[in-house]
C-alpha cells in the first residue's frame, strides 16, 4: 500500500520570508525563485525519507489551485478574492473573458518520469472558481485535457483532480461529463475536507481510475462494499497541527481493506498547505510510517 | 428629515516603518525618520518632532512607538473626515494573534498561508481558554484621551478564533472516523468558552470603561456555513444584555450563507459587510451597474435586517475609488433597500495592506462620495 501527498505544500519559513520580502521590494523574483529551489529540493528529499511513493514539487510557486491555469489559458483572468470552501484561505475567482484555451502548458516539474504526482483543479471546480460563466465540459477540453496530455507525456506517474465542490453539492452528472472530456491518462479525484457520502455511489464509474476520500470528515461506512476504484484515503489531516497516531491509521486502514475497494493509497485529507511547514513534514512521516508498517505485515 | 449617513473604518491600518522595524529590533532608516516627520507634518500631529528626535536618538519604548503610532492612524481617519474613528489597531499584531497571544489555552504552531503571499501565525487550543482580566481597555482610554470623535472598538469574534485555531483539546473524539455531530459537538463548546470566558470580560470591561460601541469581527462567519448559528450564539454569549451599540463585521464571505441564522443576533445594530471587492468599476446605479452589490442588498432586503455597514472601498487594490463610485455604490443601495437610515459606509474591511497614501486618498473619498450621495437624497 503506497503513499504520497498531492496538492499544495507548505513554504518553509525561509520562502515565507522571502515572498513577504519580495512583496515588500526588499529582494528580487530571482531570490524567491532561488529559495522556492531549495524548498523543493528539500520537499523531494523529506518525501523519499519518508518512503512515499511518488514525489510532489509542493506546486510551491502556486498562489492557489486555479491562478496559474488561468493566466496560462487565453480567455481567463483572475481577480477578486474569494473564500475557498471550509479554510481561512482565499483564491482569486476565475474570470472568463472569452473562448477559453490553454495557450501553453504548465511545465512539469523537474522529477524523474514515473516518479512523480501532479495536481489540477477538477473541471468542475474550475468551472465553480469562474461562478459558471463557462462549463465544466469546455474547461476540460480547452484547458485541462491539454494540460494533462502535456503533464502525462512528461512522466507523470498520477494525477490528482483537486474537488472540493462536488461532495457538498451533492451531484456528480455535470462532474462525470466533464471527466469524459479527459484523454487516457492515470487520473484520481480528490474530494478533500468533505464529506463524501452523498456522492460515492455515483462516482463507480467515473472515468478516474481512483476517489480521494477525506475519512475525517467521511464515515467508513459510506464506502460501498466492493467499491470498483481505487481509494486515496485520506489519513492525515491536513487541518489539524495534532499529529496522527500511526497505530490508530493502520488500525482504521485494515477496516477500509476489509470492504474491498480497488487499491488503496494513503494520502493527506486535503492540501497540507493548511498547517506550517515543520507539521506537514511530520504528517508526510507519518504516512510513510504507516505505509511501511504495513508492507511489512502484508 | 435630512439624510446623513455615518462613515468609519472597519479596523486596521498598516503599522509605519519605523513601528514594525522597532518591535522587530531591525535599525531605522533615513527613510522611517523622514516617514514619521513627513506624515506627523500632513496629519499635524502635535508634538511629532519629539517622536522623529526619539527615533533617531533610539531612546523610545516599545510602548511609546506604538502609541505614537495610534496617535497618527487617529489623526488619519480623523482628518480623512470619518465620524468614527479607532486607532487602526496600531497596537495590536493581528486580529487573530491579539487575541491568541493573550488568553490561557492557546499554544502557538507556526506560520499558514491566507493567500497569495499572505499569511497569519496560527495557534493551537490546548486547554478551555480564559482570561484573568479584559484585555482591550488600556488600549481603548488611549483612543478615548486621543480623540472627540465617536470611538468603535473592534474584537475578534469567537467563531472566527475558534475556525482560525487548530483544535488539540476540544477534537479528541472529533478525529479519524468521528461522526459529524461529534466534529459540531466539539467546536461548539470551543466557541462557547472563548465567548464566555475570553471576548464578555474585555466586553464588559470596555463597557465599564466607557466604550460604547462594540464591533465584533467574524471574518470565518461562513466559512463553513452549517455552522452560521456558531457565530451567533458567540456573539450572543459575548454580548448579550450589555448596553451599547453592538455590530458585526464578515467579509470575503458566502453572505448567502448567513439567513437566515443572523436573524437571531440579539441588538446587533448592522452587519458590515465587504461588497467593493466583488464589484465593477464603473458609475452607474442600476442593477447591471453594481454586481457586487445586488445579491446581498436583496438579502438584507428581503429579510429586513435591521443595518448595513456598506462596503464601498475595495482593501486589496490601490485603485482609489472616485468619490461619485462611492456616491453610486451608497446610491445604489440606497434604492435597493428603499430606506437610507439602514445604511452606513465604510470600507470592505481594515486597510491594512494598503500603504497610508492610498488609505488617506480612498478614505477620504469614501468621505466626499458619501457627502455626494447625501446631497442626492437630500
Amino acid at each position: 500500500m503506497n503513499a504520497f501527498a498531492p496538492g499544495i505544500y507548505p513554504r518553509s519559513e525561509a520562502l515565507v520570508q522571502a515572498t513577504r520580502d519580495l512583496d515588500r521590494g526588499r529582494v528580487s523574483p530571482e531570490a524567491v525563485a532561488e529559495q522556492t529551489r531549495r524548498d523543493v529540493e528539500e520537499l523531494v528529499s523529506v518525501q523519499r525519507a519518508a518512503g512515499l511513493a511518488f514525489q510532489s514539487d509542493g506546486m510551491l510557486g502556486w498562489q492557489d489551485l486555479f491562478r496559474p491555469l488561468a493566466e496560462a489559458s487565453h480567455g481567463l483572468d483572475a481577480r477578486p478574492l474569494t473564500r475557498f470552501l471550509d479554510t481561512n484561505t482565499f483564491y482569486r475567482a476565475v474570470l472568463v473573458e472569452g473562448e477559453p484555451r490553454l495557450e501553453t502548458p504548465l511545465p512539469a516539474p523537474d522529477l524523474p518520469a514515473g516518479e512523480w504526482v501532479g495536481t489540477l483543479p477538477s473541471p468542475l471546480a474550475f468551472a465553480r472558481a469562474a461562478q459558471d460563466e463557462v462549463s465544466a465540459e469546455k474547461l476540460a477540453a480547452n484547458v485541462l485535457a491539454p494540460q494533462i496530455q502535456a503533464w502525462t507525456d512528461a512522466g507523470a506517474a498520477l494525477i490528482v483532480l483537486s474537488e472540493p465542490f462536488a461532495a457538498r453539492e451533492g451531484d456528480v452528472d455535470e462532474l462525470r461529463r466533464a471527466l469524459d472530456e479527459l484523454p487516457p491518462a492515470t487520473l484520481a479525484l480528490q474530494l478533500p475536507f468533505a464529506d463524501a457520502s452523498p456522492i460515492l455511489p455515483a462516482l463507480a464509474d467515473a472515468r478516474v481510475s481512483a476517489i480521494g476520500v477525506d475519512f475525517y470528515s467521511t464515515s467508513l461506512d459510506a464506502l460501498p462494499t466492493g467499491f470498483p476504484k481505487g481509494i486515496l484515503a485520506g489519513m492525515v489531516d491536513a487541518r489539524s497541527s495534532a499529529l496522527e497516531s500511526p497505530a490508530e491509521i493502520s488500525r482504521f486502514v485494515e477496516g477500509l481493506v476489509g470492504r474491498e475497494p480497488g487499491p488503496v493509497s494513503l494520502v493527506p485529507n486535503g492540501d497540507l498547505q493548511f498547517v506550517p511547514e515543520p507539521i506537514a513534514r511530520e504528517k508526510l512521516a507519518c504516512l510513510g510510517q504507516v505505509s511501511a508498517g504495513l508492507a511489512e505485515v502484508a | 428629515m435630512s439624510i446623513r449617513f455615518v462613515t468609519r473604518e472597519i479596523g486596521s491600518l498598516a503599522k509605519p516603518s519605523w513601528r514594525v522595524k522597532t518591535f522587530a529590533g531591525r535599525p531605522l532608516e533615513e527613510s522611517d525618520f523622514a516617514a514619521a516627520e513627513s506624515w506627523g507634518r500632513r496629519l499635524e500631529v502635535a508634538g511629532h518632532e519629539e517622536l522623529v528626535e526619539g527615533l533617531r536618538a533610539g531612546s523610545l519604548s516599545k510602548s511609546q512607538v506604538d502609541g505614537w503610532a495610534a496617535i497618527y492612524a487617529i489623526r488619519l481617519l480623523e482628518q480623512v473626515g470619518l465620524d468614527v474613528v479607532y486607532d487602526g489597531e496600531q497596537k495590536r499584531t493581528e486580529m487573530y494573534d491579539h487575541v491568541a497571544g493573550f488568553a490561557r489555552g492557546f499554544e502557538p504552531r507556526g506560520i499558514v498561508r491566507s493567500f497569495d503571499n499572505k499569511y497569519y501565525a496560527k495557534a493551537a487550543v490546548v486547554e478551555a481558554p480564559s482570561v484573568s482580566g479584559p484585555q482591550d481597555v488600556e488600549e481603548f482610554e488611549f483612543v478615548r484621551a486621543q480623540t472627540d470623535r465617536a470611538v468603535k472598538v473592534p474584537l475578534t469574534g469567537a467563531y472566527t478564533m475558534e475556525d482560525w485555531s487548530y483544535d488539540e483539546h476540544y477534537g479528541h473524539e472529533g478525529g479519524l472516523g468521528a461522526s459529524a455531530e461529534q466534529r459540531y459537538d466539539g467546536r461548539r463548546r470551543f466557541v462557547h468558552d472563548v465567548a464566555v470566558n475570553v471576548i464578555r470580560p474585555n466586553v464588559e470591561g470596555l463597557i465599564a470603561a466607557g466604550a460604547e460601541w462594540i464591533q465584533i469581527d467574524e471574518p470565518a462567519a461562513t466559512t463553513k456555513p452549517d455552522e452560521v448559528p456558531l457565530v451567533v450564539e458567540g456573539f450572543n454569549e459575548a454580548t448579550r444584555g450589555v448596553e451599547a451599540k453592538k455590530s458585526m463585521h464578515i467579509c470575503f464571505s458566502d453572505y448567502g450563507a448567513l439567513w437566515p441564522a443572523v436573524m437571531e443576533l440579539e441588538d446587533c445594530l448592522e452587519l458590515q459587510l465587504e461588497f467593493a471587492n466583488r464589484d465593477s468599476r464603473e458609475l452607474g446605479t442600476k442593477d447591471e451597474d453594481r454586481p457586487g452589490y445586488a445579491d446581498t442588498l436583496a438579502l438584507f432586503k428581503e429579510h429586513g435586517y435591521p443595518g448595513v455597514g456598506l462596503g464601498v472601498l475595495d482593501i486589496h487594490s490601490d485603485f482609489v475609488e472616485p468619490a461619485e463610485l462611492v456616491r453610486d455604490r451608497v446610491l445604489y443601495a440606497a434604492e435597493v433597500l428603499g430606506d437610507p437610515e439602514r445604511i452606513q459606509v465604510n470600507p470592505d474591511c481594515g486597510l491594512r495592506t494598503r500603504r497610508w497614501d492610498v488609505v488617506y486618498e480612498k478614505l477620504a473619498n469614501m468621505v466626499q462620495g458619501t457627502r455626494l450621495a447625501e446631497d442626492a437624497l437630500n
